[in-house]
């Protein structure tokens, strides 16, 4: 009976949208796509044989998973595709997207705490990352820091900066001392 | 651009022309951190590095439009040239209003439009003085102010008590005094009487003498404590009142952001906290602190050497009380924050707890829980801990200073050069000034505990209103209900923009359909009418003012809204009827009522008006609150008319009813209606076709049914939809 159904739905849709279903997720196939910059600095793609001249990209899980399932989108916000796992993908595309990834997901990665002060009604970390050092500034701290799980830690500026710190067992002893009295 | 820094002299000097703007960003661009510079002239965008090296350049002849990718955390600032887009920069989220301006400004020159001027929340409000992010409407710096203001804010709300309290300080003394006396009878006693073993009448006096002071003390200590649960009781009420003030008067889009069961601790927890602080806090501080003085003084007077001696450890326990204070209070909050994420925990879950037991999720619900409670668990036992751990240390130091006194005391005594009863007056006086020593750890403790309760209090009370109420409202009066919507943008999130350039013009009474796929802006588009959220760009005017410069009151007076979501009050059916207007006769919510064909199920009610709704009461079915809510709108009268979903989710009766009932409401009406149904718009004069923000189409069902476009393609649709429910339902 059920079997009967499906064969029915099927015939009744055009033979084009039977070949790609609207609602399955596209994952892209790593041999058939290539990442490259344009002179402008824009990340641009051929995907599938069809040439773009903008591309954005975004994580689909970006605190699960950083480097696997990328979602690939022209300007106008339409997926073209999913990457599965850009380490499957060419060398020049896989350094280009890899750059673009952090340029766009703009989250240091904390490789030492100098301080966390609490001024006033504010929290100030001083930090260094491996963009260089910077300062985060808080309102408190049960509402911008996150822990998305194994050791990880999300800070989140009062502006919307963000830092992360990948695994605090990993810290040097001071910054762990830091930590270690606000979480 | 009181908040922008000067370009450094290096890169000044070699400027040609007059930079039309210039801003510093905070990233080079492969994403490290470091500064550099964007000069705009007339001719040119360019990029100069600190040091004054001139990093890139692009002529403005080259360049078609501006526009900035929005990142995560940070963006990036593109221009579009003839041989396609280039990057200029990239920055962090804390310069995202600023180099949005920029990118307009870029595009405005590229198309040699009028170049739109910078609004002060363009500019990121920083400290001028150590560059600290500032809040939205406060120019304070908060590092910059001073830290006992906090102290001092907390205790201005003593204000009002101030006979009470001084008397409160006036008992104090007395009584803190009248305890010094007792040691010194027994010095006495041991000297005059027990010594010398004069039995005189000496012995009958001195004890009468101890007794009358327990007496009076007792007697001084009940008054006092009186006073005291009477002033700690007005002052939480006040602090509370204040609490709740805040709640009320912030913006819709400050809760957006937070859980609602937050603040039901805060508003109790944390101005108990301050309370404890205040009243037993400072009390009993500054009677302790009265007391040790007067105790030095006492002992120095007794034997000056001996309590020099005595008092050695002192320093080291107020050392170690000083290293604990700034430990403890992270610690408190720390522990604020675990009871804090098992509280919404339990919120969450016990709001959601039909979806938990829909999908059969009780034990996973419960493992949350067991994880979050053994955080807690863990933290109160460190927090007590340590707490439990420094008591035993401090009486350990001050217990050092009295095994001084014994030894060199008795020695002086089995030397004749001082009395027994000196002795034990000297014990017993120090035993009565390392106690409050003891407790200093005690007071770190309340202070801490009142200055972080004190600092999230203050938090909520400091608070901007995103939409502030103006200083000289214009009256208004009456409207006639014309509404205009002048190139309106919005997002909840700045920079992810829901409603675009929505430009409107709709004539008073008229009534406008809104329509388009969820998600298209329609609900925030009847959310900035009521002006819950304020627009980042364009105005929307009643009668001809800007919305901005009526006051909220006012404007929420002509305005009335029958939600989505039908909110009834805890209180009876004619209380919620005439919400808006207490003073409303019987009559009144009766004609309400009818009009809103919602009188005869009410009356047929066993409790009829008196019928408890909310909460806690009766149970109301989706169209019956709905036709309650109408009444309520009735009964407001309001010039302009919302309507969100009105007759969702009913069956068709029902939706006949409702239908009537609003037709009646919006007779004569502004009213904005939305709907999922599009036949319920039928009459409206005018749909206006909405899509990812912007207007696509505006027009009569008829006309818009005619051009066969967006309308079109949704109502039909709807029509497809409606016959697979058919289907369905057959």
């Amino acid at each position: 009976m059920n079997e009967l159904e499906v064969k029915e739905v099927q015939e009744e849709q055009p033979a084009e949208l039977a070949e790609k279903d609207p609602f399955e997720i596209h994952l892209l196939e790593p041999e058939r796509i290539s990442f490259s910059r344009s002179s402008g600095g824009v990340f641009q793609a051929v995907i599938e044989g069809k040439a773009y001249d903008e591309i954005v990209l975004f994580r689909v899980f970006p605190f699960r998973y950083t480097t696997q399932f990328i979602s690939v989108r022209n300007p106008k916000n339409e997926e073209i595709g999913i990457v599965r796992d850009i380490s499957l993908l060419d060398r020049e595309s896989r350094t280009e997207i890899e750059k673009e990834l952090q340029l766009r997901y703009f989250l240091p990665i904390v490789t030492r705490i100098e301080s966390v002060k609490q001024k006033a009604d504010l929290w100030i970390w001083e930090l260094g990352t491996n963009l260089g050092d910077t300062r985060i500034v808080m309102r408190n701290l049960h509402e911008f820091m996150q822990f998305p799980g194994n050791n990880r830690v999300i800070l989140t500026d009062m502006n919307g900066k963000r830092c992360e710190i990948r695994d605090y067992e990993q810290l040097d002893s001071h910054s762990k001392r830091q930590l270690r009295d606000v979480m | 651009m009181e908040f922008t820094e000067k370009i450094p002299i290096t890169i000044e000097a070699q400027l040609k022309e007059q930079p039309l703007f210039y801003a510093a960003t905070d990233l080079m661009n492969d994403g490290q951190f470091g500064k550099q510079w964007l000069i705009l002239t007339r001719t040119e965008v360019a990029i100069w590095a600190e040091d004054g090296n001139l990093t890139s350049s692009l002529p403005l002849s080259d360049i078609t439009d501006a526009r900035v990718a929005g990142g995560v955390g940070g963006g990036t600032l593109i221009a579009d040239t003839k041989r396609g887009p280039v990057i200029v920069l990239r920055y962090t989220a804390a310069l995202t209003s600023i180099f949005g301006h920029v990118a307009k400004l870029i595009g405005a020159l590229a198309k040699g439009e009028e170049l739109p001027t910078a609004s002060e929340k363009d500019f990121p409000r920083l400290c001028p003085k150590c560059r600290t992010p500032l809040s939205h409407d406060s120019l304070a710096c908060p590092v910059c102010k001073n830290n006992g203001k906090v102290l001092l804010r907390m205790l201005s709300y003593a204000k009002p008590y101030r006979k009470q309290m001084i008397a409160a300080a006036i008992m104090l003394i007395l009584t803190t005094l009248i305890e010094l006396i007792p040691p010194y009878l027994t010095k006495r006693l041991v000297d005059d009487v027990l010594t010398p073993k004069d039995m005189g009448s000496a012995l009958l006096w001195i004890v009468v003498g101890l007794a009358a002071t327990s007496v009076v003390l007792t007697g001084m200590q009940i008054v006092r404590g009186l006073i005291g649960v009477w002033i700690g009781s007005k002052l939480m009420g006040d602090l509370r009142r204040d609490v709740y003030q805040s709640l009320m008067r912030l913006s819709l889009s400050f809760f957006d952001r937070r859980q609602s069961s937050q603040f039901i601790g805060r508003v109790n927890s944390d101005s108990e906290a301050m309370r404890q602080f205040m009243t037993d806090g400072v009390i009993w501080v500054s009677g302790e602190f009265l007391r040790v003085v007067a105790i030095a003084i006492i002992m120095f007077s007794l034997d000056w050497k001996l309590t020099l001696l005595a008092l050695l450890p002192t320093p080291l326990m107020i050392i170690m009380s000083s290293l604990l204070w700034p430990k403890m209070g992270r610690l408190w909050y720390q522990q604020w924050r675990s009871v804090f994420r098992l509280n919404s925990i339990v919120g969450d879950s016990l709001q959601g707890i039909r979806v938990v037991k829909a999908f059969g999720q009780e034990s996973a619900e419960t493992s949350r829980y067991s994880a979050s409670n053994r955080d807690l668990i863990k933290s109160d036992i460190r927090v007590q801990g340590i707490w439990q751990g420094v008591f035993p240390i401090f009486s350990l130091i001050a217990g050092a200073g009295t095994l001084l006194i014994w030894f060199y005391g008795g020695r002086n005594v089995l030397n004749d050069g001082m009395s027994i009863g000196t002795l034990i007056a000297m014990i017993t006086y120090l035993g009565m000034l390392l106690g409050p020593l003891q407790w200093v750890s005690q007071m770190l403790n309340w202070a801490s505990h009142a200055i972080s309760a004190a600092d999230r209090v203050f938090e909520i009370m400091d608070t901007p209103a995103d939409v502030p109420d103006t200083v000289n409202p214009a009256n208004i009066g009456r409207v006639k209900g014309d509404v205009e919507f002048k190139q309106v943008t919005y997002g909840y999130e700045k920079h992810h923009p829901v409603l675009k350039g929505i430009s409107l013009n709709v004539k008073a009474g008229e009534m406008i359909g809104l329509v388009g796929h969820s998600g298209a802006g329609k609900s925030t588009f009847i959310n900035m009418i009521c002006r819950f959220y304020d627009s980042d760009e364009g105005t929307i005017t009643i009668d001809g003012n800007d919305i901005r410069t009526i006051s909220q009151n006012d404007l929420r007076q002509q305005i009335g809204v029958v939600l989505q979501e039908t909110f009834l009050f805890d209180g009876t059916i004619a209380e919620n009827i005439a919400y808006s207007k207490p003073d409303a006769t019987e009559l009144d919510v009766m004609r309400a009522a009818k009009i809103a064909n919602a009188h005869d199920f009410i009356v047929q009610l066993p409790d009829g008006y008196d019928t408890r709704v909310g909460e806690r009461g009766h149970k109301l079915s989706g169209g019956e609150r709905q036709r309650v809510a109408i009444a309520r709108a009735i009964i407001h009268d309001p010039r302009i008319l919302i309507l969100d979903e009105a007759t969702a989710s009913v069956d068709t009766v029902t939706e006949r009813l409702i239908q009537e009932a609003i037709s009646r409401l919006v007779k004569g009406r502004t009213t904005f209606a939305i709907a999922h149904r599009l036949s319920t718009l039928r009459n409206a004069d005018r749909l206006v076709v909405l899509d990812h923000g912007k207007i696509v189409e505006v027009g009569t069902h008829e006309e818009l049914l005619q051009a066969e476009g967006a309308y079109f393609k949704l109502v039909e649709a709807q029509k497809e939809l409606s016959q697979i429910k058919g289907v369905e339902s057959a």
